[in-house]
Formats: C-alpha cells, sequence, structure tokens
C-alpha cells in the first residue's frame, strides 16, 4: 500500500513537472515578440494640407491622418478607431472623423462625439517648424 | 463477392449481431418529428465541410502575398474550383443555419433537461467551435471583407482591462492584423479546430446513445419523464427502428439539405460573397460596407446600440454563458413548454428579438 502511495504521487510530480514545463515554452510561442516601435519622425511640407483640409500618413506602422483645423492648427491622430480598431475616415462636410464599422464619431481634436468608442483618438506630438511639419 | 466481405467480416466480428444490437433493436419513439433528424443534418454538413475544405487546401497558399490570387484562381482557372469553393462558403453560412434550428427544437421540446444537461452543453461547444470555424475560415481569402471583420472582432478582446490588449495581440500575432494572423488562423482553421470538433461530436453522440433520444413532450407522456435518481437507459420498446426507418429519414433530410445548397450555389452564387469579398485586403482603408456574416448581425447591431464597450461586450458574454450553462437554472421537472406560458413567451420574445436585431443590422 506504501508504495502504490508513492508512485501514485511520484506520477503526480512528474506528470505536473512535464505539463508546466511545456506550459511556459508554449506561452512565450504563441505570444508574439514584442517589439520596441521605432519612433521615426515624419515630416510634411505645409502647402500639402490647405486649411481645413486633411491627409493620410503612416506613422511608425500605424495609419494616421495630419489634419489643418480651421483657426485651431495642425493635429495629427492616429486613424485607428479605440472601439474596435477600423479606420476613422475624415468627413470634411460634417468636420468630423466617422468610423464606418459601428458609427462612432469623433471630433477633430480626436474627442468622442457620439458612438460606441471609449476614449479620444490617441494624438501624436506634432510641431512647425517653418514651411514643414513635423510629428513625431 | 459482398457476400464473401460480409461472411468474412461475421466470422470476424460479429456484425449481423452489431447491426442488430447497435442499429435494428435500437430503437427511436414512434413519435419522434422532423427535427428530430437535425442533429444528422448538422453532421452531415460537417463532413460536406471537411471534405470540400480539403479540396480547396490543394490549391490555397497560406500566405498574405499570394491568398487573395489563389482564391481567385480557385474560382476562375481550377477546373470546377468554383464548384467546391462555392459548396464551402455556402455550407459555412448554412451549418450554422442548422445547428441553430437543431438547437431551437432541443429546446423547445425541453431535451435540454435532467438526464441531458451535458449533451446540451457539448452542443453548445460544437456551436462555438463551428462559429469559430467561420472566424477563420473568414480570414483566408484575404479580402477586404475578410480583413475588416477580423480586425474588429479580433479586438473585442480589448474591451477587458488589463488583459485585453494582450489576448488580442496574442489573436493576431501582433499590434494589427497581418500576415502573421493570417497563418495564426489558418492553422486554427485546419489543423486545430477540425480534431476538436470530432472531439466534442464524440461526447454529444456517446450522451445521446448511452442515455437513449428523448421523446417530444406533447401529446401523452412516454419514457423518459418522470423522477431521476439514478443512471436508466431510456428505450422505447414499441418504438421504430433506428436503421432503417430513422436512416432513411435522415437522408431524406440531408438531401434536402443539399438542394438548398446547390439552389444558392445555382441561383444567387454571391448571396454569401458581398462586396468587399473580391477586392484584396488593405490595410490602410476600412471600407464603408463591411458587415458580419448574417448570424453575427444581431450581437453586431447591439454593439452598435450599446453606447459603452465595456457593457456592450460584457452582456453578449453573459448572455453566451446564460445560454450554455440553461439546463441548470430551469431544473423544474415539466418539460412541455406550452405548459409553461412564461418560458414560451421568453422563448418568441427572444427569438423574435434576435431577429428584428438581424434584419436592422442588415439594413442600416
Ligand atoms: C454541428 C453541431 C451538432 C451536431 C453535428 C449535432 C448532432 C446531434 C445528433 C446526431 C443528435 C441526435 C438526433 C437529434 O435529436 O437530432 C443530437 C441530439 C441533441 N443535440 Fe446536437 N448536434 C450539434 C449541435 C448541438 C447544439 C448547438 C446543441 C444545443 C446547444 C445540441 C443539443 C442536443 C441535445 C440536447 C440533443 C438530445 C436530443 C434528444 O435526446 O432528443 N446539439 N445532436
Ligand atoms: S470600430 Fe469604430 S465604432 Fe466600432
Amino acid at each position: 500500500m506504501k508504495r502504490r502511495k508513492f508512485l501514485k504521487s511520484l506520477l503526480a510530480l512528474l506528470g505536473s513537472t512535464t505539463l508546466v514545463s511545456f506550459a511556459y515554452p508554449l506561452v512565450r510561442f504563441i505570444a508574439p515578440p514584442s517589439k520596441k516601435a521605432e519612433v521615426k519622425r515624419l515630416s510634411l511640407s505645409k502647402g500639402d494640407i490647405p486649411a481645413g483640409e486633411a491627409r493620410e500618413v503612416v506613422f511608425n506602422n500605424t495609419p494616421a491622418i495630419v489634419i489643418n483645423r480651421p483657426g485651431k492648427g495642425y493635429i495629427a491622430l492616429s486613424k485607428v478607431c479605440t472601439h474596435l480598431g477600423c479606420l476613422v475616415e475624415f468627413n470634411k462636410e460634417k468636420a468630423r472623423l466617422i468610423c464606418p464599422c459601428h458609427a462612432g464619431e469623433f471630433s477633430l481634436d480626436g474627442k468622442v462625439l457620439s458612438g460606441p468608442p471609449p476614449k479620444p483618438l490617441t494624438e501624436f506630438p506634432l510641431r512647425v517648424e517653418g514651411e514643414s511639419i513635423i510629428i513625431g | 463477392m459482398w457476400r464473401r466481405i460480409k461472411k468474412g467480416l461475421e466470422v470476424r466480428i460479429g456484425l449481423e449481431d452489431l447491426v442488430n444490437t447497435k442499429l435494428k433493436r435500437y430503437t427511436v419513439p414512434r413519435n419522434t418529428n422532423i427535427f428530430y433528424t437535425l442533429g444528422g443534418v448538422a453532421l452531415a454538413a460537417f463532413i460536406i465541410q471537411a471534405l470540400t475544405g480539403f479540396f480547396l487546401l490543394i490549391y490555397y497558399v497560406p500566405h498574405s502575398d499570394h491568398a487573395f490570387r489563389s482564391v481567385q484562381q480557385i474560382m476562375t482557372s481550377v477546373p470546377f474550383g468554383w464548384l467546391f469553393r462555392l459548396m464551402h462558403v455556402v455550407g459555412a453560412n448554412l451549418i450554422v443555419a442548422v445547428v441553430f434550428l437543431h438547437m431551437l427544437s432541443v429546446f423547445f421540446m425541453g431535451s435540454y433537461k435532467k438526464p441531458r444537461e451535458l449533451t446540451w452543453i457539448a452542443g453548445w461547444l460544437m456551436l462555438l467551435v463551428v462559429l469559430t470555424f467561420s472566424l477563420s475560415g473568414n480570414l483566408l481569402p484575404w479580402s477586404q471583407l475578410s480583413y475588416w471583420t477580423t480586425t474588429v472582432v479580433t479586438a473585442m478582446p480589448t474591451a477587458f482591462p488589463y488583459v485585453g490588449d494582450y489576448i488580442a495581440n496574442v489573436l493576431r500575432g501582433g499590434e494589427f492584423v497581418s500576415g502573421v494572423t493570417l497563418n495564426r488562423f489558418f492553422a486554427l482553421h485546419v489543423a486545430l479546430l477540425p480534431p476538436v470538433f470530432v472531439l466534442f461530436l464524440v461526447v454529444h453522440i456517446f450522451l445521446i446513445r448511452r442515455i437513449g433520444l428523448s421523446s417530444p413532450p406533447f401529446g401523452e407522456q412516454t419514457a423518459g419523464s418522470g423522477e431521476w435518481n439514478e443512471y436508466r437507459h431510456v428505450s422505447y420498446p414499441d418504438g421504430y427502428s433506428f436503421y432503417p426507418y430513422f436512416v432513411l429519414k435522415e437522408l431524406y433530410m440531408v438531401l434536402a439539405y443539399l438542394v438548398v445548397m446547390f439552389f444558392v450555389i445555382t441561383f444567387v452564387p454571391t448571396l454569401f460573397l458581398p462586396q468587399g469579398a473580391n477586392i484584396p485586403a488593405d490595410p490602410l482603408k476600412t471600407p464603408a460596407y463591411i458587415k458580419p456574416q448574417w448570424y453575427f448581425l444581431a450581437p453586431y447591431q447591439m454593439l452598435k446600440l450599446i453606447p459603452n464597450k465595456f457593457l456592450g461586450i460584457s452582456i453578449q458574454l453573459l448572455l453566451l454563458a446564460m445560454f450554455i450553462l440553461w439546463p441548470f437554472f430551469d431544473t423544474g421537472r415539466e418539460r412541455n413548454i406550452l405548459k409553461r406560458p412564461l418560458l414560451l413567451v421568453a422563448f418568441l420574445a427572444s427569438l423574435l428579438l434576435w431577429i428584428v436585431l438581424t434584419v436592422w443590422g442588415r439594413t442600416s
């Protein structure tokens, strides 16, 4: 009886060790390698974006939009909707960014105006130097 | 020839006894109705998916640079490629319809009640696998429709704080849907899900045979009603033989399924291939017309209506958990829904709500 008990515990021990020693590699294997986003600057010329217009760019792999807000200057926003990741579209007439997926609407500052998105669009740092707009 | 094979098998495995005990003397209640065949139709539908899926694999290239083209080639230059692709696409939609109907009829007849709770759960697990099949398969053609529906679905976990972003990243293999995602979903679709489905199927069928089929609760009460405190097999000594009677009935229904499938393929071949399905994926442009498949329209419309991301997704998960665990909430012995006005009203109201949300999601 003692012997059986010993064998049972040994089996449990070896079994769980085997299981655990594969669980960790598996998790690491499936999870994507975390890569540091290399911050690369992007520069545009002011002439590209007249007042009230917008221009689409890709900034550090993220689809983004640079808007020239009448009276408020330039802003660079991520186009990735904070609801479920569709890309918002610039609507000039309404002066809004509208998501085609679940009708989320954002102001040109990136603030949520209506719909399900929980937070504002991500804003990227932007500054104007002479005739160029520098993002990043 | 045939007789010699039969004789050989008889000597070695006792064929006749096997057929007699497992098929002929296994009886189904005399009052089974047409809805009892739906489980078998779902099974046939699954086999059709497995076969046509295998055919598509012969030409499909699972790489984001080639996937879209390879699917176009299957449709246009591979001889009869269109046939097998359409069977797979149309079948993927019809199987969901069949499984829904099967579930509704099982619910309506109260067959989920004790002792069949586990059968119900195994069924639900299969339904979830079927939906995962659909979500993963949907990405494989690498079209605009594929790309953006997958973006939305893989973003669902982000409704949950802390772990949400991590889960979404694991699903996608990165921050955005990309070729990495395609390969993950491909592996899931062709290598993991089929054996998982078969596993649940074996459990489902085992439970049904071990417990015995339920009889419809309408009309005079038959076996299976009454107290259930210890295991017993429900049998119908005066019922019909499973083989050939029930099997023939099933075959009729399987043929009806094929009729529907070929009707769609012949007269409305693009029914399940809307606009965005014929444009290659463009990660920089979300088209305006993206809609999920018809069976996800109700949850989709709910997401649009509930103006809070966390709430919208949590409510759906709670509803799902409630349906899966329903037999454990609804433990009364009465199986006849017609004698339970409250449940009947709730059942019809939910069904109506689902239809309304679906139509609304389609048209809005
Ligand atoms: C592809 C998926 C499925 C397949 C292949 C399948 C197959 C079957 C088969 C062959 C039967 C026996 C005959 C019949 O009553 O139709 C059956 C019965 C049953 N199924 Fe499914 N099924 C599936 C999904 C589901 C789902 C989603 C549910 C519910 C959540 C479910 C719940 C049940 C129950 C409770 C029974 C027992 C009915 C009785 O004993 O009268 N099944 N299934
Ligand atoms: S993804 Fe933008 S509103 Fe849902």
